[in-house]
């Protein structure tokens, strides 16, 4: 009895740590980017406050960067990332993890829409074209309760993202900037 | 057992024994007397309180960690979780050593697995992973599917089962795809529920499939368009229709016959439902309003070859099940029934080949076949001694004659004139039917007193 159920423990507590295992890696082996972000929608109904990230790649117009232009919803999609002039920003999209330059970084996607005209978020209107719009598993950041609304707000300053993106091209959020001060930062413990 | 419903049987059938000689008044009184003092101490109750603590202590833990969790550090976070976790696995273990507290040390063993699922959910916040969500949901049902296994406990395993049908849920409504991979974690539990022999919890896994086959449904409609829901609920039919048949042949097999009757329940639940919904008009003529075609075309390759894959193995089944019971008494009924699913079979077929124009005349040679089947069932259930099958017979019958009732007066009555006919036909026809249900189902309990 001791024996089984030490035994499950043993399991469980493994499938835990290679949740933290995994996402650890990316932290500490993956390249750093630093991304543009929106920060929207800041409530979890049962996890508290968290800040609902809306990155500047998280809609590409299939039109504007190479690569492949047909896409399955919730299909894998490759997005690779140059520097810009302060953030990173997409060059191709593809269905295949591509090959690249060093300079550059390739980012693992899911696809959660295709099609329909880009929304332009300055101007708040459509521009024609396709689109595709793209989740990295790193739009939800959790925070404090009480702080995830505030962020919300239009004088919470500029809120950036660093994330690191490991050789697969999983990504995971570093920290959160704000008007250039690190305000959260990712560590183990 | 149910006590007081065993007590009540009990009470019926003592006046028999009695006359037989097989028990004397005396006997009989202390036996009543017996059972309805242990009436007071059932065992269900205990069992009952401690899950329902469970669940609210469960209930309780989640929403005080979600409303302290920000002011705790990320390592006493860890230790809490996994210090709850390792504690509560630990005092099942303690109750359930020995044997001696079975009932409240299986009720821990589900706290276990929630804290589990809690610690899956905690920790992707607490590191801010914001994977594809049902991953989780999946890797909870596996923790618990491990607990399952290696406790040997049936509800740990009905838990698991709960999860898994949560994961193929989000996994098909969620992200619109059919959903394979829940039938090896629905797989997985047959070895366990055969060993030691789980029998409710086999009928829960029969629900759970059955709720992963309506979950599929609007996936595979989606995926292949127009004109496949009629060619997809034939498929669906046979395939119902090949688990009764196979529920049948276990009746004849000792290994499984336990699980007999459960497997044939869902079989001819599902045959029934889905025979149901071919016999719909528009499912026929494939017009369902504005954002459908008014018909609907041929089948396609892949849907003529689905169908006929699926006729052959219900045809191979049926024939199988009459060499099995060629020989026994009751085969001789089968052969009426056979003839009414040769003559289903073969309109299936048919109906792939034809456009929309014909589905109404379809419409009315399925609804006469569907009528003929529910009869048949009846009869089957009479000579089976299986009140079930009886019972989804009548119901079947009067849900499909008011359904059609609806679809052929509803625009050709006045409408006062139609609720009027309408109740009329309810009263009488629910009274007949009723009455006749009652009159078989009795017969069969007198005819099992007298096998007795």
């Amino acid at each position: 009895m001791i024996g089984r159920v030490v035994l499950i423990l043993v399991l469980q507590t493994i499938a835990l740590g290679a949740m933290v295992g995994m996402k650890q890696w990316t932290l500490s082996t993956g390249r750093p980017v630093l991304l543009e972000t929106e920060p929207v929608d800041p409530r979890s109904l049962f996890r508290g406050d968290y800040v609902r990230l809306n990155y500047a790649i998280s809609q590409i117009d299939v039109e504007l960067v190479e690569g492949d232009d047909e896409f399955e919803r919730h299909g894998d999609i490759f997005v690779v990332l140059e520097q810009g002039d302060k953030y990173w920003e997409p060059r191709s999209i593809h269905r295949q993890y591509p090959a690249v330059d060093e300079d550059l970084v390739v980012i693992r996607g899911e696809v959660i829409g295709t099609g329909g005209p880009t929304f332009d978020p300055e101007t708040s209107e459509l521009l024609p074209g396709s689109s595709v719009l793209v989740g990295y598993g790193i739009e939800n950041y959790f925070v404090p309760e009480g702080e995830g609304r505030a962020l919300e707000q239009p004088d919470a300053g500029q809120i950036d993202i660093e994330i690191a993106v490991d050789r697969a091209g999983n990504a995971a959020i570093r920290s959160l900037i704000i008007d250039g001060d690190v305000r959260y930062v990712e560590s183990l413990l | 057992m149910n006590t007081g419903r065993f007590v009540k049987r009990l009470r019926d059938e003592l006046p028999i024994w009695q006359e037989r000689g097989w028990v004397t008044e005396d006997n009989g009184r202390a036996i009543i007397e017996y059972l309805e003092a242990q009436q007071g101490e059932s065992r269900h109750l205990p069992t009952a309180i401690a899950i329902f603590g469970v669940l609210l202590l469960g209930a309780g833990v989640i929403t005080w960690f979600a409303a302290n969790w920000t002011g705790i550090g990320k390592l006493v976070k860890l230790m809490i979780l996994l210090g709850s976790l390792y504690s509560t696995y630990a005092i099942a273990a303690f109750l359930l050593r020995e044997n001696r507290y079975t009932r409240t040390g299986e009720a821990v063993l589900l706290l276990g697995i929630i804290l589990f699922g809690a610690n899956i959910m905690l920790i992707a916040q607490i590191y801010h992973i914001d994977a594809h969500f049902p991953n989780g949901i999946l890797l909870w049902a596996l923790g618990g599917l491990v607990t399952a296994w290696l406790m040997k406990s049936a509800p740990a395993m009905v838990a698991t089962l709960a999860l898994g049908c949560l994961w193929t849920g989000s996994e098909t409504i969620g992200f619109g795809r059919v959903h394979w991979w829940y039938l090896l974690l629905w797989v997985a539990i047959l070895p366990a529920v055969y060993r030691w022999q789980w029998r409710r919890t086999f009928v829960f896994a029969l629900v759970t499939l059955a709720l992963w086959s309506v979950f599929t449904f609007p996936a595979v409609d989606a995926d292949f368009g127009t004109g496949a829901r009629l060619f997809l609920m034939q498929v669906y039919f046979l395939a119902y229709l090949a688990i009764f048949i196979i529920g049948l042949l276990m009746d004849n097999w000792s290994p499984a016959e336990r699980f007999a009757r459960a497997v044939q329940g869902l079989g001819i639940i599902g045959t029934l439902t889905c025979g149901y919904a071919l016999t719909s008009p528009n499912l026929q003529s494939g017009s369902f309003g504005y954002y459908e075609a008014a018909h609907r075309q041929p089948a396609d390759d892949q849907w003529i070859l689905l169908n006929l894959v699926a006729t052959a193995v219900a045809v191979l089944l049926s024939g199988w099940h009459y060499l099995r019971t060629r020989h026994t008494e009751t085969s001789k009924w089968f052969e009426y029934g056979r003839l009414v699913l040769a003559a289903a079979l073969v309109v299936m077929i048919v109906s792939l080949f034809v456009d929309g124009v014909h589905g109404g005349p379809l419409a009315i040679v399925m609804n006469v076949l569907f009528f003929a089947g529910v009869v048949w069932l009846v009869y089957a259930g009479m000579q089976m001694g299986n009140r079930l099958l009886v019972n989804l017979g009548f119901v079947y019958f009067a849900v499909t004659l008011l359904t059609r009732y609806f679809d052929t007066f509803w625009t050709l009555f006045n409408r006062s004139l139609f609720f009027m006919v309408g109740g009329l036909l309810l009263i009488v026809g629910g009274y007949w039917l009723e009455r006749q249900r009652r009159r078989i189902t009795s017969g069969i309990i007198a005819d099992r007193r007298d096998a007795s």
